[in-house]
Protein backbone atom coordinates (compact mmCIF):
# COMPACT_ATOMS: atom_id res chain seq x y z
CA UNK A 1 0.00 0.00 0.00
CA UNK A 2 1.38 3.72 -0.85
CA UNK A 3 0.88 6.17 1.84
CA UNK A 4 -1.75 5.87 4.38
CA UNK A 5 -3.18 9.36 3.61
CA UNK A 6 -1.95 12.00 1.35
CA UNK A 7 -1.89 15.48 2.09
CA UNK A 8 -2.39 17.55 -1.03
CA UNK A 9 -0.51 20.30 -1.73
CA UNK A 10 -2.47 21.66 -4.18
CA UNK A 11 -5.30 20.54 -6.84
CA UNK A 12 -3.31 19.25 -9.30
CA UNK A 13 -1.14 16.94 -6.73
CA UNK A 14 -4.61 15.94 -5.00
CA UNK A 15 -5.65 14.43 -8.70
CA UNK A 16 -2.54 12.95 -9.47
CA UNK A 17 -3.01 11.27 -6.30
CA UNK A 18 -6.25 10.45 -7.09
CA UNK A 19 -5.52 9.08 -10.38
CA UNK A 20 -2.85 6.88 -9.21
CA UNK A 21 -4.43 5.26 -6.26
CA UNK A 22 -7.89 3.41 -5.16
CA UNK A 23 -8.59 6.14 -2.62
CA UNK A 24 -11.06 7.89 -0.21
CA UNK A 25 -11.45 11.52 -0.38
CA UNK A 26 -11.86 13.22 2.68
CA UNK A 27 -12.23 16.89 2.77
CA UNK A 28 -13.90 18.24 6.45
CA UNK A 29 -14.29 14.46 7.88
CA UNK A 30 -17.46 14.66 9.60
CA UNK A 31 -18.75 12.21 8.21
CA UNK A 32 -15.53 9.63 7.89
CA UNK A 33 -13.87 10.46 10.96
CA UNK A 34 -17.38 8.77 12.67
CA UNK A 35 -18.01 5.76 10.60
CA UNK A 36 -13.91 5.31 10.73
CA UNK A 37 -13.98 5.39 14.78
CA UNK A 38 -12.68 2.18 16.07
CA UNK A 39 -13.20 2.65 20.12
CA UNK A 40 -11.34 4.85 22.58
CA UNK A 41 -7.44 5.64 22.15
CA UNK A 42 -7.52 3.36 18.35
CA UNK A 43 -6.75 4.47 15.36
CA UNK A 44 -9.88 5.11 12.95
CA UNK A 45 -9.98 2.82 10.47
CA UNK A 46 -9.93 3.00 6.53
CA UNK A 47 -9.85 0.41 4.25
CA UNK A 48 -7.96 2.87 1.82
CA UNK A 49 -5.23 4.86 1.35
CA UNK A 50 -6.92 8.76 2.28
CA UNK A 51 -6.34 12.04 -0.02
CA UNK A 52 -7.45 15.00 2.33
CA UNK A 53 -8.05 17.67 0.19
CA UNK A 54 -9.57 19.93 3.72
CA UNK A 55 -6.67 22.86 3.18
CA UNK A 56 -7.26 23.33 -0.49
CA UNK A 57 -7.39 27.28 -1.41
CA UNK A 58 -8.29 26.39 -4.41
CA UNK A 59 -11.18 24.51 -3.63
CA UNK A 60 -12.47 27.17 -0.94
CA UNK A 61 -15.02 29.81 -1.15
CA UNK A 62 -17.72 31.50 -2.87
CA UNK A 63 -17.31 33.73 -5.88
CA UNK A 64 -20.33 35.16 -8.29
CA UNK A 65 -18.73 34.41 -11.94
CA UNK A 66 -19.28 37.32 -14.85
CA UNK A 67 -22.10 35.46 -15.95
CA UNK A 68 -23.98 36.02 -12.74
CA UNK A 69 -23.50 32.10 -11.39
CA UNK A 70 -22.27 31.65 -7.63
CA UNK A 71 -19.72 29.38 -7.95
CA UNK A 72 -19.08 27.27 -4.73
CA UNK A 73 -15.63 25.72 -3.56
CA UNK A 74 -15.78 21.95 -2.77
CA UNK A 75 -14.31 22.51 0.29
CA UNK A 76 -16.26 25.50 1.32
CA UNK A 77 -17.52 24.87 5.40
CA UNK A 78 -21.34 25.22 6.01
CA UNK A 79 -20.09 28.61 7.69
CA UNK A 80 -18.43 30.26 5.11
CA UNK A 81 -21.47 29.60 3.05
CA UNK A 82 -23.74 31.63 5.81
CA UNK A 83 -21.41 34.06 5.62
CA UNK A 84 -20.78 34.72 1.92
CA UNK A 85 -22.85 38.00 0.72
CA UNK A 86 -23.32 35.98 -2.48
CA UNK A 87 -24.79 32.64 -1.32
CA UNK A 88 -28.32 32.04 -2.17
CA UNK A 89 -30.73 32.91 0.37
CA UNK A 90 -32.04 29.24 0.71
CA UNK A 91 -28.85 27.76 0.94
CA UNK A 92 -28.40 29.82 3.42
CA UNK A 93 -31.00 29.00 5.36
CA UNK A 94 -29.64 24.91 4.77
CA UNK A 95 -26.05 25.64 6.06
CA UNK A 96 -26.80 27.47 8.83
CA UNK A 97 -28.86 24.73 10.37
CA UNK A 98 -26.55 22.30 9.94
CA UNK A 99 -25.39 20.40 13.18
CA UNK A 100 -24.13 23.07 15.47
CA UNK A 101 -21.38 25.51 15.42
CA UNK A 102 -18.40 23.63 15.57
CA UNK A 103 -19.84 21.14 12.90
CA UNK A 104 -20.19 23.95 10.30
CA UNK A 105 -16.94 24.79 10.65
CA UNK A 106 -15.67 21.19 9.31
CA UNK A 107 -18.94 20.27 6.95
CA UNK A 108 -17.92 20.99 3.40
CA UNK A 109 -20.67 21.27 0.80
CA UNK A 110 -18.54 18.99 -1.61
CA UNK A 111 -18.86 16.45 1.50
CA UNK A 112 -22.69 16.85 2.02
CA UNK A 113 -23.40 16.52 -1.92
CA UNK A 114 -20.61 13.30 -1.95
CA UNK A 115 -22.68 11.19 0.82
CA UNK A 116 -25.86 11.38 -1.08
CA UNK A 117 -27.88 11.22 1.98
CA UNK A 118 -31.18 11.93 1.71
CA UNK A 119 -31.23 13.31 5.43
CA UNK A 120 -28.52 15.90 3.91
CA UNK A 121 -29.55 19.69 4.15
CA UNK A 122 -28.13 21.43 0.85
CA UNK A 123 -28.91 18.80 -1.61
CA UNK A 124 -32.60 20.34 -1.47
CA UNK A 125 -31.52 23.71 -2.05
CA UNK A 126 -29.10 22.41 -4.89
CA UNK A 127 -31.97 21.15 -6.90
CA UNK A 128 -34.47 23.70 -6.51
CA UNK A 129 -31.54 26.45 -7.83
CA UNK A 130 -30.74 23.67 -11.15
CA UNK A 131 -27.36 23.62 -9.16
CA UNK A 132 -24.52 21.87 -11.58
CA UNK A 133 -21.81 19.81 -9.72
CA UNK A 134 -18.78 20.46 -11.32
CA UNK A 135 -15.95 17.20 -11.11
CA UNK A 136 -12.53 17.18 -12.46
CA UNK A 137 -9.97 15.03 -12.99
CA UNK A 138 -5.68 15.09 -14.19
CA UNK A 139 -4.73 16.23 -17.32
CA UNK A 140 -7.85 19.01 -17.69
CA UNK A 141 -10.64 16.15 -17.74
CA UNK A 142 -13.54 18.10 -16.26
CA UNK A 143 -17.67 17.48 -16.31
CA UNK A 144 -20.22 19.73 -15.04
CA UNK A 145 -23.25 17.09 -13.64
CA UNK A 146 -26.95 18.99 -12.87
CA UNK A 147 -27.40 17.74 -9.40
CA UNK A 148 -29.97 15.82 -9.89
CA UNK A 149 -28.06 13.48 -12.12
CA UNK A 150 -25.21 13.48 -10.15
CA UNK A 151 -26.97 11.89 -7.12
CA UNK A 152 -28.09 9.06 -8.52
CA UNK A 153 -29.75 7.28 -5.44
CA UNK A 154 -28.96 6.85 -1.94
CA UNK A 155 -25.18 6.77 -1.17
CA UNK A 156 -24.37 6.87 -5.03
CA UNK A 157 -23.07 9.40 -6.87
CA UNK A 158 -21.81 10.00 -10.04
CA UNK A 159 -18.16 10.47 -9.37
CA UNK A 160 -15.46 8.35 -11.37
CA UNK A 161 -12.18 6.68 -9.32
CA UNK A 162 -10.22 9.37 -10.53
CA UNK A 163 -12.01 12.64 -9.93
CA UNK A 164 -12.89 14.85 -7.18
CA UNK A 165 -15.61 17.55 -6.62
CA UNK A 166 -14.03 20.33 -7.36
CA UNK A 167 -17.23 23.30 -6.97
CA UNK A 168 -20.83 23.62 -7.18
CA UNK A 169 -22.72 26.19 -9.55
CA UNK A 170 -26.05 27.63 -9.28
CA UNK A 171 -27.53 29.61 -11.86
CA UNK A 172 -30.42 30.87 -10.26
CA UNK A 173 -29.93 34.14 -7.69
CA UNK A 174 -32.45 35.58 -4.82
CA UNK A 175 -33.44 38.04 -7.43
CA UNK A 176 -34.68 35.80 -10.12
CA UNK A 177 -37.68 34.74 -7.69
CA UNK A 178 -40.30 36.43 -6.05
CA UNK A 179 -41.40 34.51 -3.06
CA UNK A 180 -38.85 31.91 -1.18
CA UNK A 181 -39.97 29.39 1.23
CA UNK A 182 -37.46 27.23 3.56
CA UNK A 183 -38.96 25.07 6.21
CA UNK A 184 -36.77 21.93 8.49
CA UNK A 185 -38.39 19.84 10.60
CA UNK A 186 -36.34 18.55 12.30
CA UNK A 187 -36.09 16.99 15.97
CA UNK A 188 -34.48 19.74 17.97
CA UNK A 189 -32.30 23.62 17.74
CA UNK A 190 -28.82 21.80 16.87
CA UNK A 191 -27.69 18.74 15.70
CA UNK A 192 -31.39 18.67 14.21
CA UNK A 193 -30.56 15.79 11.15
CA UNK A 194 -33.36 16.55 8.92
CA UNK A 195 -36.37 14.96 9.23
CA UNK A 196 -38.04 16.38 6.25
CA UNK A 197 -37.09 19.70 4.55
CA UNK A 198 -39.15 21.54 2.27
CA UNK A 199 -37.62 24.39 -0.03
CA UNK A 200 -39.49 26.41 -2.64
CA UNK A 201 -39.64 29.85 -4.90
CA UNK A 202 -42.17 31.14 -7.05
CA UNK A 203 -41.75 34.29 -9.27
CA UNK A 204 -44.68 36.41 -9.85
CA UNK A 205 -44.19 39.28 -12.73
CA UNK A 206 -47.17 40.76 -14.20
CA UNK A 207 -49.98 38.97 -12.94
CA UNK A 208 -48.59 35.60 -14.14
CA UNK A 209 -46.86 32.65 -12.20
CA UNK A 210 -43.68 32.47 -14.09
CA UNK A 211 -41.86 29.86 -12.06
CA UNK A 212 -42.50 27.65 -9.77
CA UNK A 213 -40.54 24.98 -7.72
CA UNK A 214 -40.45 23.04 -5.11
CA UNK A 215 -37.93 20.63 -3.28
CA UNK A 216 -38.60 17.96 -0.14
CA UNK A 217 -36.13 16.38 1.15
CA UNK A 218 -35.77 13.28 3.95
CA UNK A 219 -38.69 12.45 1.55
CA UNK A 220 -37.48 9.32 -0.03
CA UNK A 221 -34.22 8.06 -1.32
CA UNK A 222 -32.91 11.46 -2.89
CA UNK A 223 -34.51 15.10 -3.19
CA UNK A 224 -37.95 15.23 -4.65
CA UNK A 225 -38.11 17.93 -7.23
CA UNK A 226 -41.03 17.33 -10.06
CA UNK A 227 -40.90 19.80 -13.21
CA UNK A 228 -44.38 18.14 -14.57
CA UNK A 229 -45.90 19.15 -10.72
CA UNK A 230 -44.11 22.71 -11.37
CA UNK A 231 -45.65 22.88 -14.31
CA UNK A 232 -49.26 22.83 -13.03
CA UNK A 233 -48.30 26.43 -11.56
CA UNK A 234 -46.36 27.77 -14.27
CA UNK A 235 -48.63 29.90 -16.33
CA UNK A 236 -51.60 30.89 -14.23
CA UNK A 237 -52.87 34.00 -13.23
CA UNK A 238 -51.66 34.89 -10.20
CA UNK A 239 -55.26 34.64 -8.32
CA UNK A 240 -55.37 31.54 -10.00
CA UNK A 241 -52.82 29.60 -8.00
CA UNK A 242 -54.43 29.44 -4.55
CA UNK A 243 -57.37 27.45 -5.97
CA UNK A 244 -55.00 24.73 -7.41
CA UNK A 245 -53.00 24.05 -4.25
CA UNK A 246 -54.71 21.22 -3.09
CA UNK A 247 -54.05 19.78 -6.95
CA UNK A 248 -50.47 20.67 -6.86
CA UNK A 249 -49.79 19.07 -3.45
CA UNK A 250 -51.60 16.52 -4.22
CA UNK A 251 -49.55 15.74 -7.69
CA UNK A 252 -46.41 16.56 -5.64
CA UNK A 253 -47.78 13.56 -3.27
CA UNK A 254 -47.81 11.09 -6.16
CA UNK A 255 -44.24 11.33 -7.27
CA UNK A 256 -42.86 10.84 -3.64
CA UNK A 257 -42.24 7.36 -3.10
CA UNK A 258 -44.70 5.90 -1.15
CA UNK A 259 -42.54 3.30 0.54
CA UNK A 260 -39.97 5.80 1.32
CA UNK A 261 -41.87 8.25 3.58
CA UNK A 262 -44.39 7.15 5.97
CA UNK A 263 -48.05 8.86 5.61
CA UNK A 264 -47.65 11.68 8.36
CA UNK A 265 -44.39 13.17 6.60
CA UNK A 266 -46.64 12.97 3.15
CA UNK A 267 -49.68 15.03 5.18
CA UNK A 268 -46.41 17.17 6.57
CA UNK A 269 -45.10 17.73 3.04
CA UNK A 270 -48.52 18.60 1.51
CA UNK A 271 -49.27 21.13 4.06
CA UNK A 272 -46.10 22.92 3.82
CA UNK A 273 -46.87 23.12 0.02
CA UNK A 274 -50.51 24.71 0.50
CA UNK A 275 -49.02 26.81 3.03
CA UNK A 276 -46.23 28.24 0.77
CA UNK A 277 -49.22 28.37 -2.11
CA UNK A 278 -51.53 30.73 0.59
CA UNK A 279 -48.73 33.02 1.20
CA UNK A 280 -47.61 33.71 -1.68
CA UNK A 281 -51.27 34.25 -2.70
CA UNK A 282 -51.83 36.55 -0.02
CA UNK A 283 -48.49 38.18 -1.08
CA UNK A 284 -48.08 38.27 2.75
CA UNK A 285 -43.83 37.57 2.93
CA UNK A 286 -41.44 37.53 0.02
CA UNK A 287 -39.25 35.20 2.12
CA UNK A 288 -40.58 32.77 4.76
CA UNK A 289 -38.47 30.52 6.94
CA UNK A 290 -39.21 28.26 10.46
CA UNK B 1 4.79 10.96 8.87
CA UNK B 2 5.54 14.35 10.19
CA UNK B 3 3.40 16.77 11.38
CA UNK B 4 3.71 20.43 11.79
CA UNK B 5 1.78 22.83 13.30
CA UNK B 6 1.00 25.57 15.42
CA UNK B 7 -0.20 24.74 19.23
CA UNK B 8 -0.76 27.48 21.65
CA UNK B 9 0.82 29.55 19.54
CA UNK B 10 4.31 27.24 19.57
CA UNK B 11 5.87 25.93 16.23
CA UNK B 12 5.63 21.68 17.32
CA UNK B 13 6.25 18.94 14.96
CA UNK B 14 5.44 15.33 16.06
CA UNK B 15 5.56 12.17 14.35
CA UNK B 16 2.46 9.84 14.30
CA UNK B 17 0.42 8.13 12.52
CA UNK B 18 -1.78 10.91 10.16
CA UNK B 19 -5.57 9.13 10.57
CA UNK B 20 -4.78 9.40 14.63
CA UNK B 21 -7.68 11.81 16.14
CA UNK B 22 -6.11 15.41 16.67
CA UNK B 23 -7.80 14.94 19.94
CA UNK B 24 -5.95 11.69 21.36
CA UNK B 25 -2.50 13.56 19.91
CA UNK B 26 -3.45 16.70 22.11
CA UNK B 27 -4.20 14.67 25.15
CA UNK B 28 -1.39 11.55 24.47
CA UNK B 29 1.61 12.87 22.71
CA UNK B 30 1.17 16.94 24.25
CA UNK B 31 -0.41 16.07 27.24
CA UNK B 32 -2.98 19.18 27.21
CA UNK B 33 -6.10 16.86 29.00
CA UNK B 34 -7.89 19.98 28.92
CA UNK B 35 -9.73 18.84 25.56
CA UNK B 36 -12.06 16.24 26.46
CA UNK B 37 -13.50 13.00 24.82
CA UNK B 38 -17.15 12.55 25.18
CA UNK B 39 -19.09 11.24 22.19
CA UNK B 40 -16.48 10.74 19.71
CA UNK B 41 -18.82 11.49 17.16
CA UNK B 42 -19.09 15.18 16.91
CA UNK B 43 -22.09 15.28 18.79
CA UNK B 44 -21.57 16.86 22.43
CA UNK B 45 -18.35 19.57 21.88
CA UNK B 46 -16.48 18.38 24.93
CA UNK B 47 -13.35 18.28 22.53
CA UNK B 48 -13.80 21.42 21.17
CA UNK B 49 -10.71 23.72 20.30
CA UNK B 50 -10.08 26.25 18.09
CA UNK B 51 -8.73 25.51 14.26
CA UNK B 52 -7.42 28.64 12.70
CA UNK B 53 -9.57 30.73 15.19
CA UNK B 54 -12.70 28.62 14.12
CA UNK B 55 -14.63 25.86 16.76
CA UNK B 56 -14.17 22.60 15.55
CA UNK B 57 -14.62 19.19 17.73
CA UNK B 58 -11.23 17.57 17.53
CA UNK B 59 -12.83 13.91 17.57
CA UNK B 60 -13.74 13.95 14.35
CA UNK B 61 -10.28 15.64 12.70
CA UNK B 62 -7.20 13.62 11.91
CA UNK B 63 -4.01 15.07 12.84
CA UNK B 64 -3.17 15.63 9.36
CA UNK B 65 -5.71 17.80 8.99
CA UNK B 66 -4.11 20.53 10.75
CA UNK B 67 -0.38 20.09 9.17
CA UNK B 68 0.40 23.74 8.97
CA UNK B 69 -2.03 25.10 10.39
CA UNK B 70 -3.26 27.19 14.22
CA UNK B 71 -4.87 25.16 16.69
CA UNK B 72 -5.28 26.40 20.47
CA UNK B 73 -7.09 24.55 23.09
CA UNK B 74 -8.28 25.47 26.74
CA UNK B 75 -4.86 25.46 27.68
CA UNK B 76 -4.38 28.76 25.75
CA UNK B 77 -7.64 30.34 26.23
CA UNK B 78 -7.03 30.40 29.91
CA UNK B 79 -4.34 32.44 30.07
CA UNK B 80 -5.70 34.86 27.66
CA UNK B 81 -8.22 38.24 29.29
CA UNK B 82 -11.72 36.89 27.78
CA UNK B 83 -10.66 33.49 28.91
CA UNK B 84 -9.77 34.42 32.27
CA UNK B 85 -12.90 36.53 32.52
CA UNK B 86 -15.13 33.60 31.05
CA UNK B 87 -13.71 30.77 33.70
CA UNK B 88 -14.04 33.43 36.38
CA UNK B 89 -17.92 34.18 35.57
CA UNK B 90 -18.66 30.89 35.18
CA UNK B 91 -17.17 29.92 38.70
CA UNK B 92 -19.04 32.82 40.64
CA UNK B 93 -22.31 32.19 38.05
CA UNK B 94 -22.00 28.45 40.03
CA UNK B 95 -22.10 27.32 35.93
CA UNK B 96 -20.14 24.22 36.75
CA UNK B 97 -21.11 20.49 38.80
CA UNK B 98 -19.17 17.68 37.66
CA UNK B 99 -16.89 19.93 35.18
CA UNK B 100 -16.36 17.54 32.52
CA UNK B 101 -18.30 19.79 30.12
CA UNK B 102 -16.60 22.88 30.93
CA UNK B 103 -13.38 23.12 28.79
CA UNK B 104 -15.55 22.41 26.10
CA UNK B 105 -18.23 25.05 26.94
CA UNK B 106 -15.46 27.57 27.67
CA UNK B 107 -13.94 27.09 24.12
CA UNK B 108 -17.38 27.67 23.00
CA UNK B 109 -18.08 30.92 24.76
CA UNK B 110 -14.73 32.44 24.05
CA UNK B 111 -15.78 31.65 20.22
CA UNK B 112 -19.03 33.27 20.54
CA UNK B 113 -17.93 36.19 22.68
CA UNK B 114 -15.05 36.56 20.34
CA UNK B 115 -17.44 36.99 17.49
CA UNK B 116 -20.09 38.43 19.30
CA UNK B 117 -19.09 40.43 22.42
CA UNK B 118 -22.96 41.60 23.41
CA UNK B 119 -24.75 38.87 22.21
CA UNK B 120 -28.91 37.60 23.62
CA UNK B 121 -29.76 34.90 25.93
CA UNK B 122 -30.86 33.61 22.97
CA UNK B 123 -27.32 33.92 21.08
CA UNK B 124 -26.09 32.27 24.05
CA UNK B 125 -28.00 29.36 24.00
CA UNK B 126 -27.15 29.20 19.89
CA UNK B 127 -23.31 28.96 20.65
CA UNK B 128 -23.22 26.99 23.19
CA UNK B 129 -25.91 24.47 21.36
CA UNK B 130 -23.27 21.91 20.24
CA UNK B 131 -22.35 21.67 23.96
CA UNK B 132 -23.78 19.16 26.28
CA UNK B 133 -23.69 19.20 29.90
CA UNK B 134 -25.46 16.20 31.59
CA UNK B 135 -25.23 18.19 35.07
CA UNK B 136 -26.30 21.92 35.14
CA UNK B 137 -29.45 22.68 32.91
CA UNK B 138 -27.79 24.82 31.33
CA UNK B 139 -29.70 27.91 32.85
CA UNK B 140 -26.50 28.70 35.06
CA UNK B 141 -23.73 28.45 32.24
CA UNK B 142 -26.08 31.28 30.21
CA UNK B 143 -26.34 33.39 32.93
CA UNK B 144 -21.94 33.06 33.83
CA UNK B 145 -21.55 33.75 29.80
CA UNK B 146 -24.20 36.67 29.61
CA UNK B 147 -21.86 38.21 33.03
CA UNK B 148 -18.83 37.43 31.20
CA UNK B 149 -20.39 39.82 28.15
CA UNK B 150 -20.88 42.14 30.50
CA UNK B 151 -17.63 42.16 32.54
CA UNK B 152 -15.49 42.18 29.48
CA UNK B 153 -17.55 45.39 28.06
CA UNK B 154 -17.24 46.76 31.47
CA UNK B 155 -13.57 46.11 30.98
CA UNK B 156 -13.03 47.42 27.25
CA UNK B 157 -15.41 50.89 28.91
CA UNK B 158 -12.96 51.36 31.96
CA UNK B 159 -10.23 51.27 29.68
CA UNK B 160 -11.50 53.88 27.12
C1 LIG C 1 -22.32 15.90 14.90
C2 LIG C 1 -22.69 15.87 13.44
C3 LIG C 1 -23.83 16.54 13.03
C4 LIG C 1 -24.20 16.55 11.68
N1 LIG C 1 -25.30 17.26 11.30
C5 LIG C 1 -25.62 17.35 10.00
C6 LIG C 1 -26.75 18.12 9.58
O1 LIG C 1 -27.45 18.73 10.38
N2 LIG C 1 -27.03 18.16 8.26
C7 LIG C 1 -26.28 17.50 7.33
O2 LIG C 1 -26.58 17.59 6.15
N3 LIG C 1 -25.21 16.75 7.70
C8 LIG C 1 -24.87 16.66 9.00
N4 LIG C 1 -23.79 15.91 9.39
C9 LIG C 1 -23.06 15.13 8.37
C10 LIG C 1 -21.82 15.82 7.77
O3 LIG C 1 -21.28 16.76 8.64
C11 LIG C 1 -22.12 16.50 6.45
O4 LIG C 1 -22.60 15.58 5.52
C12 LIG C 1 -20.89 17.23 5.86
O5 LIG C 1 -21.30 18.15 4.88
C13 LIG C 1 -19.86 16.30 5.27
O6 LIG C 1 -18.80 17.07 4.78
P1 LIG C 1 -17.28 16.73 5.13
O7 LIG C 1 -16.46 17.64 4.35
O8 LIG C 1 -17.08 16.73 6.58
O9 LIG C 1 -17.24 15.24 4.57
P2 LIG C 1 -16.15 14.09 4.67
O10 LIG C 1 -16.40 13.30 5.90
O11 LIG C 1 -14.79 14.60 4.44
O12 LIG C 1 -16.61 13.24 3.40
C14 LIG C 1 -17.93 12.75 3.26
C15 LIG C 1 -18.04 11.97 1.95
O13 LIG C 1 -17.88 12.82 0.84
C16 LIG C 1 -16.75 12.44 0.04
N5 LIG C 1 -16.15 13.70 -0.40
C17 LIG C 1 -15.93 14.80 0.38
N6 LIG C 1 -15.45 15.82 -0.37
C18 LIG C 1 -15.34 15.34 -1.63
C19 LIG C 1 -14.89 15.94 -2.86
N7 LIG C 1 -14.50 17.22 -2.95
N8 LIG C 1 -14.89 15.15 -3.98
C20 LIG C 1 -15.33 13.87 -3.91
N9 LIG C 1 -15.77 13.28 -2.78
C21 LIG C 1 -15.78 14.00 -1.65
C22 LIG C 1 -15.93 11.56 0.93
O14 LIG C 1 -15.15 10.65 0.20
C23 LIG C 1 -16.98 10.89 1.79
O15 LIG C 1 -17.55 9.83 1.09
C24 LIG C 1 -23.40 15.87 10.73
C25 LIG C 1 -22.24 15.18 11.14
C26 LIG C 1 -21.88 15.20 12.48
C27 LIG C 1 -20.64 14.49 12.90
S1 LIG D 1 -15.98 13.99 21.92
FE1 LIG D 1 -15.83 15.27 20.24
S2 LIG D 1 -17.77 16.15 20.12
FE2 LIG D 1 -18.01 14.68 21.67
S1 LIG E 1 -20.98 20.12 34.60
FE1 LIG E 1 -21.11 17.97 34.43
S2 LIG E 1 -21.37 17.70 32.30
FE2 LIG E 1 -21.52 19.81 32.53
Amino acid sequence: MSEKLHIAQNLEDALLFRKENDCIVMAGSSDLMVSAYQGYGALPKFDKPVLLIRNLEELIGVRRNSDGTVEIGACTTSRQIVESPDTPWVLKQAAGRMGAVALRNSATIGGNIANASPKGDTPGPLYLLDAVVNVMSLDGGRRSIPIRDFIIKFRTIDLKNDEIITSVTIPVSDKDMTYWFYHKIGTRAANAISKLTLCACAKVSWGEVKDFRIAATASGPVTNRSRDVENIAIGLKFDELAAKASEISGAFDKVISPRAMPEFRREATRRMIEFFIDKVSKNSYKKFYN
Amino acid sequence: MTIEFSLNCEHVSIDVDPTKRLLDVLRDDFGLTGVKEGCSEGECGACCVLLNGQLVTSCIIPIAGVHGQDVRTIEWVRTTRLGETIIQSYADGGAVQCGFCIPGMVMASYYLLSNNPNPTKKEIRKGISGNMCRCTGYDLIVESIYLAAKRVGELHKARG
